[in-house]
């Protein structure tokens, strides 16, 4: 088991090696560069800023010293923001990222599988088409139109919360709102389906034949089993949660992560781009990690062997 | 005779589907005594199985019983609130399944799933429980019982699997023991395994047993007495010697007809019954075997015959039983010794 786990970390390693080289270089074979799309530049200066970021170089030579800076944990200098590293701009953003992530997690797992679960066990009654109504909207609408049209009830016409930022402690209940719509839903769908599907099995009937309790039913023999789907999509709707959401972030101006996604790649902010990618790379990989080992705890017919 | 220990009257079964109702179980009644195995035997769809599923409350949600009583040691089951089914199922009722390989649950070791019937139905200690499943994977013969009860269900085989049924179904000392085609998943020789325990533990143990088959050899070789069903109905009732010896429904005669015969070496070819069983949204009003049986009268389609008795203890639900009814040898004439 010790064999394997190393064996996956080292995997993982080997993973985002290749995404960092991938990215390096798809990145710089997109024509133009940070510092292009500036006001004209006398071309003096233009070398001058080239050769400060060793943009001159040739690309191998860059990409070998990115290498050794990541080796260091050294996410490099941004090209955009002047005096700020990649680090800064991670370690300066995640928390407030972290905190709408975490919180939009606790409503995924807790009014997802619950409601999933309240669906199931009322198998095309109203409570069942009410949550699927409910789920099958959150499913379909984009985040920015739930985003919008709650900003404009909830903050403007009610004026219940702040219509931006995370100073008042009611201002956290729109970005997550917005940010966990979508995978409550989503969540939701598949328990139902999942449990649905366990309902039908044999060990179902009998444990029903036991005499056992429908409490017991439930949760001992159909939630364990019906839960491992719903595990398995929980890896990586962690890793999308906890690094943020550019359109939430920007529409309730949050100061996270989430936007310097897209705002990096439209500024061509090379090490940010690099950086930030890593960074989900490395969240995803440690979910999609910890869900495998996850399966261990739930199912017993799954065991791990490393590779020969 | 003693009391029986569950006496079924007219039971009717049906469900309830977007396409209709599918009458499963139309007015099925027999009795059972202490002790006894009774085998049920008939083809798929012939409400062998659902019959046992309506005792116990366990069809599936759109399926429901519709009239009948079954009174089990005075109790009718069918009136039974929920609380009081749950009490019954898995003490004084067990029962076993087809596919041993699904009914298990995955995720939970043997032992836990037949601690936890001791447990719901028991006031002892969890180590008492223990002990006690470690009794009952000796009592069906699992080696090295207290290591298996820690096992999980894929690490057993089939036979295995179908071993910690019994021991999970027999865990409260029923009285009533109903085990729906407990050897069809199983390879043949697994299958006389299965059998000769069960065989022993009923004479061990003293429980009556309900067993569901549609194989005839597994009636012989287990069975005291048999119902043979179709199109939701009892078609023949007899101990299972006389059965075997001198069935008194062209049904039974036919499914006796289809057996294989080894013995005296020749290659007879097979001779099958030709046609299908009823659709049962529309269940025909006369006999439900008539279009399919060589016998068949005008009378067989219009009504319905009642069972008759043909000797005691054996019934057959046939119009050539009728006074009037043409002769026909072996089954209202008989052959000559």
């Amino acid at each position: 088991m010790t064999a394997y786990v190393l064996q996956r970390l080292a995997l993982m390693l080997v993973t985002l090696f290749a995404i960092i080289t991938l990215t390096f270089f798809l990145m710089h074979a997109v024509p133009g560069g940070p510092f292009v799309s500036d006001k004209m530049m006398a071309p003096e200066i233009q070398a001058a800023i080239n050769a400060k970021y060793h943009l001159d170089d040739p690309i191998w030579v860059q990409y070998l010293n990115y290498l050794r800076g990541i080796a260091t944990f050294d996410l490099g200098p941004s090209f955009k923001y002047a005096g700020m590293s990649v680090n800064e701009i991670i370690a300066q953003g995640l928390p407030t990222t972290l905190k709408v992530g975490v919180l939009a997690l606790i409503c995924v797992v807790s009014l997802g599988v619950p409601l999933g679960i309240v669906a199931a066990l009322n198998r095309n009654r109203w409570p069942d088409t009410l949550v699927m109504v409910i789920a099958t909207i959150g499913v379909a609408v984009p985040s920015y139109v739930i985003a919008t049209v709650a900003l404009y009830f909830f903050a403007l016409r009610l004026g219940w919360v702040p219509t931006f930022g995370l100073d008042d402690w009611r201002g956290y209940f729109l970005p997550v709102f917005a940010l966990s719509g979508f995978w409550i839903s989503f969540i939701a769908r598949l328990a139902r389906s999942s449990l649905l599907e366990t309902l039908q099995m044999d060990y179902m009937t009998t444990a029903k034949a036991k005499g056992l309790k429908p409490g017991q039913i439930l949760f001992k023999h159909g939630l364990r089993n019906s839960l491992i789907p719903v595990v398995t999509v929980l890896g990586p709707v962690v890793a999308n949660l906890i690094t943020g959401s550019f359109v939430i972030e920007q529409i309730f101006a949050l100061p996270g992560i989430g936007r310097h996604f897209v705002l990096s790649i439209t500024n061509r902010d090379y090490t940010a781009i690099m950086g930030i990618t890593i960074f989900y790379a490395a969240v995803l990989m440690v979910m999609i990690f910890i869900v495998d080992m996850l399966y261990l705890v739930l199912d017993p017919r799954i065991k791990y062997r490393e590779a020969r | 005779m003693s009391q029986p220990l569950l006496s079924v009257r007219d039971l009717r079964t049906s469900f309830f589907t977007s396409r209709g109702e599918v009458q499963a179980v139309r007015g099925v009644s027999f009795e059972l005594r202490p002790g006894e195995i009774l085998g049920i035997v008939g083809e798929s769809g012939s409400g062998k199985s659902i019959t046992c599923m309506s005792l116990l409350g366990l069809l599936k949600s759109n399926g429901k019983v519709i009239a009948g009583s079954a009174l089990f040691e005075g109790e009718d089951l069918l009136q039974l609130d929920d609380r009081d089914l749950r009490r019954l199922r898995g003490d004084e009722i067990g029962m076993i399944f087809q596919d041993p390989m699904t009914s298990l649950n995955p995720t939970l070791t043997v032992g836990e799933q037949v601690i936890e019937t001791i447990l719901r139905h028991r006031r002892i200690s969890r180590a008492a429980a223990r002990q006690r499943a470690t009794e009952l994977f000796e009592l069906v013969r699992i080696p090295s019982a207290a290591k298996r009860l820690r096992s999980y269900p894929h690490e057993f085989s089939g036979g295995m699997r179908q071993r910690v049924m019994i021991a999970m179904a027999l865990s409260c000392d029923p009285k009533l023991l109903i085990a729906d085609e407990p050897t069809t998943a199983l390879d043949v020789t697994i299958q006389r395994q299965i059998l000769a325990l069960l065989r022993e533990l009923q004479s061990r143990l003293g429980m009556a047993v309900i067993l569901i088959t549609h194989d005839l050899g597994v009636i012989a070789e287990t069975a005291d007495r048999v119902l043979v069903m179709y199109g939701g109905m009892v078609m023949e009732e007899a101990p299972v010697r006389r059965m075997f010896a001198r069935p008194s429904h062209p049904y039974t005669r036919g499914l006796l007809a289809s057996i294989p015969d080894l013995r005296d070496g020749t290659h007879q070819r097979l001779t099958p019954i030709p046609g299908s069983p009823p659709d049962m949204r529309r269940p025909p009003a006369g006999c439900p075997f008539a279009p399919r049986c060589r016998n068949a009268m005008a009378q067989c389609v219009k009504a319905l015959p009642p069972i008759y008795e043909v000797d005691a203890g054996h019934g057959s639900r046939c119009w050539l039983h009728h006074a009037e009814a043409p002769r026909v040898e072996g089954i209202n004439e008989l052959v000559p010794a």
